[in-house]
């Protein structure tokens, strides 16, 4: 395949100043990518057979949204000028409605959505539609999952990069309601890898629609190689009281994006988002994290923790969107970054955006180098300042090793361990320990 | 015939931001020896465990650090830490995002003599987990954070047995800690002379930690100055007395100071000025 660019990628919904150049990825595609890799689903027979597709989930509820609406008209100017797009004179000169608000191009497309109450069409994944459609393309016909009421079940699903190879995966899960779904993603490339620095390309594409009072717990680790980019892109729908909790462990890849975009459409739904990240040399991390909060009572939390060293660079855009109904909502994102080393280029975007009373919305931010003090207390161990910078990587991947859903995640960090942290010593004993 | 001091400081003077505050100061420890500094509030007994452990925060401006025959005063933090020293913080520091048992790790992986690889690393430091009373859980928390002050200075004892080193400052490790903890902090410094037969800085301004401990030298700081070294039984005495009739003559050796150079060491910083200094 040739060489592409996907623009305007893991674009932030409400941007900031242009210069700061964090509006927005671009995704440069390696050219001389041949579709291959392995791309492996391990999950229950009743999984694939209990499939129901992502739209039909959608619009089952789109119904009983629309019943729940009626036909209470809603006059807000904004909504106005949504529908009209804005005062503009006619022909005549004639200015007419002066009463609606000029609005945005953000707020223009924010007052439509609402207007028009589409779930399809509002739904989104948080790398954009260019990307989702580049991996969709990639990955094939979808791998479609499904919960019955009731049931808990687990998936495993592995995309192992080859050299000079792309290989994505894209996945639909609807749960059922009253369900739990545990679903890994590994993303990782393998001693069978071929030449380590060769160009590659995984990814994964998904889509999940989480029934009412359904528990969807999604954890992704990402441990690929220093030459190969990796594209995680997924979005979410959450009807009634539906918790989704996601943990994102992004430790190698020399490009990686991670983009998440859920949506809270129900009452009483809930959202965990729980980062954690290393970057070693000149690799690089893109998170793009957008949660809109549409039903009342929702909840969502965003937490971040990471580990920079070498030169690597790193940009995180968290936007909570408190969407005009969501009274009672909550949301926070915090994020943790500790720079081991001089010469990272670390960039945080929290955006809190709002259009309710009777809502929270938190975030912060603590960026900061290893303390002198905290140095001194380490060299007073004897650990040198060389060694320290190489003990929060090793701490990071020790973390990720202890708490790794699957015997193949946990091999996964061990083998990226090998490469970038001698001192690395894990093993099962100390996992059973930490279970 | 004479032993060779495991520890000999000589005419150690020492500064921050300019500011003398450790003036001239000589101590000697021999091997296996346990030695008590004691001093009031703001005498520079905490300044001169981490002038001795190669604190940057401070510049030595004179005098000499030696240790088991190498002269150590150019070295850093670290190297002295692998050359055998060993400071307890009063207040040890958090740091998110490394597990504790990262850390021993850390520490024990920089001394290739001392390195213990899965098992052994394991069975050791449960070993010792249990000796002072430290739930093994607390290994993969991250280090010091959430940990009460009683759990701080057990990590310290745990890293003390662990590392084994020659020679062991402990900075008010008794500090803010209730009875049981003591007792834990007690039992650990016992192990710690048992097991590596390693000499001993206890700093404090409480004797009951000293109740059961070997005392052969007790060293007393006013004002930055070592005013007075004598045997255990000044640790009674002190217990008794208190440190006002040394204070006087700290306020004499820097009157004696100033008079000698014409501008006084102490110019420019009131009591006040040097308890926040020192006392960290």
């Amino acid at each position: 395949m040739d060489a592409l660019t996907i623009r305007n990628a893991s674009a932030m919904p409400a941007p900031t100043w242009g210069w700061l150049k964090m509006n927005n990825a671009e995704v440069a595609i390696p050219a001389g990518l041949a579709p291959a890799g392995a791309v492996d689903v391990d999950a229950p027979q009743e999984l694939f057979d209990n499939a129901r597709p992502f739209e039909v989930a959608v619009a089952e509820m789109q119904e009983r949204v629309d019943a729940a609406r009626g036909e209470a008209a809603d006059d807000r100017a904004c909504l106005r000028a949504a529908k009209t797009g804005g005062t503009h004179a006619d022909a005549d000169g004639d200015l007419g409605d002066l009463d609606v608000p000029a609005l945005s191009r953000y707020q223009e497309r924010a007052c439509r959505e609402e207007a028009e109450g589409d779930i399809a069409r509002a739904f989104e994944t948080g790398m954009g539609h260019d990307a989702r459609s580049y991996l969709n393309f990639l990955a094939g016909e979808p791998v479609a999952l499904g919960t019955t009421e009731g049931e808990r079940a687990r998936a495993v699903v592995r995309v192992e990069g080859e050299e000079r190879a792309a290989a994505a995966v894209a996945l639909d899960v609807v749960a059922a309601p009253d369900s739990e779904l545990d679903l890994v993603i590994e993303l990782d490339g393998t001693d069978d890898f071929g030449d380590a620095d060769a160009a590659a390309l995984i990814g994964s594409e998904l889509r999940v629609f989480a029934g009412a009072r359904s528990r969807v717990n999604v954890t992704v680790y990402v441990c690929a190689l220093p030459a190969t980019v990796v594209l995680d892109d997924e979005g979410y729908v959450l009807d009634e009281g539906a918790r989704l909790t996601v943990r994102h462990v992004v430790l190698g890849g020399g490009t990686t994006y991670t983009g998440l975009a859920a949506d809270l459409r129900a009452d009483g739904a809930r959202a965990d988002i729980d980062t954690s990240y290393l970057a070693t040399g000149t690799e690089s991390r893109d998170f793009a994290y957008t949660v809109r909060h549409r039903g009342r009572k929702t909840v969502s939390n965003i937490l971040a923790n990471g580990v920079l060293a070498g030169t690597s660079k790193k940009v995180l855009r968290g936007t909570i969107d408190l969407v005009h109904g969501c009274k009672g909502s909550e949301g926070t994102e915090r994020e943790t970054v500790l720079i081991a080393s001089e010469g990272v280029d670390n960039k945080t975007v929290p955006t809190i955006l709002c259009d309710e009373d009777d809502v929270a919305g938190n975030h912060g931010a603590t960026i900061g180098h290893v303390r002198p003090d905290q140095l001194f207390y380490m060299r007073s161990r004897g650990v040198s300042p060389e060694a320290a910078e190489a003990l929060f990587l090793t701490a990071k991947l020790e973390d990720a090793a202890l708490t790794a859903p699957t015997e193949g995640a946990r091999a996964a960090v061990a083998r990226l361990a090998e490469r970038i942290a001698p001192d690395f010593d894990i093993d099962e004993a100390d996992e059973e320990e930490a279970a | 015939m004479p032993t060779t001091p495991l520890l000999s400081v000589t005419g150690l003077t020492a500064a921050v931001d300019e500011k003398e505050i450790l003036h001239n100061i000589d101590l000697t420890v021999a091997p296996g020896e346990t030695h008590v500094l004691m001093g009031p509030n703001g005498a520079g007994k905490s300044t001169l465990g981490h002038v001795i452990m190669g604190d940057p925060v401070y510049t030595q401006t004179a005098g000499t650090i030696t240790f088991d025959g190498e002269d150590v005063t150019e070295l850093s933090p670290d190297k002295r830490s692998r050359a055998g020293l060993f400071l307890s913080f009063q207040a040890p520091v958090e740091i998110p995002g490394v597990p504790l048992s990262s850390f021993l790790r850390a520490t024990l992986a920089a001394r290739p003599d001392r390195a213990l690889k899965g098992k052994e690393f394991r069975r050791r430091v449960k070993e010792l987990c249990a000796e002072l009373d430290m739930d093994p859980s607390y290994l993969n928390r991250e280090l010091g954070v959430g940990f009460s002050g009683g759990e701080k200075k057990k990590v310290e004892m745990l890293q003390l047995l662990l590392l084994q080193p020659k020679l062991a400052i402990l900075d008010e490790t008794d500090s803010g800690l209730d009875v049981d903890a003591l007792s834990v902090v007690s039992r650990g410094m016992d192990l710690y002379r048992k097991t590596c037969d390693g000499s001993l800085i206890i700093i404090t301004h409480n004797t009951r930690i000293l109740e059961h401990v070997d005392v052969d030298r007790v060293h007393v700081m006013v004002q930055g100055r070592m005013v007075r070294e004598d045997n255990a039984s000044l640790i009674p005495w002190i217990d008794e007395n208190g440190f006002e009739s040394f204070e006087q003559g700290a306020e004499d050796a820097a009157d004696a100071d100033g008079q000698a150079s014409g501008a006084g060491a102490l110019d420019g910083i009131d009591a006040g000025d040097l308890s926040a200094v020192v006392e960290r």
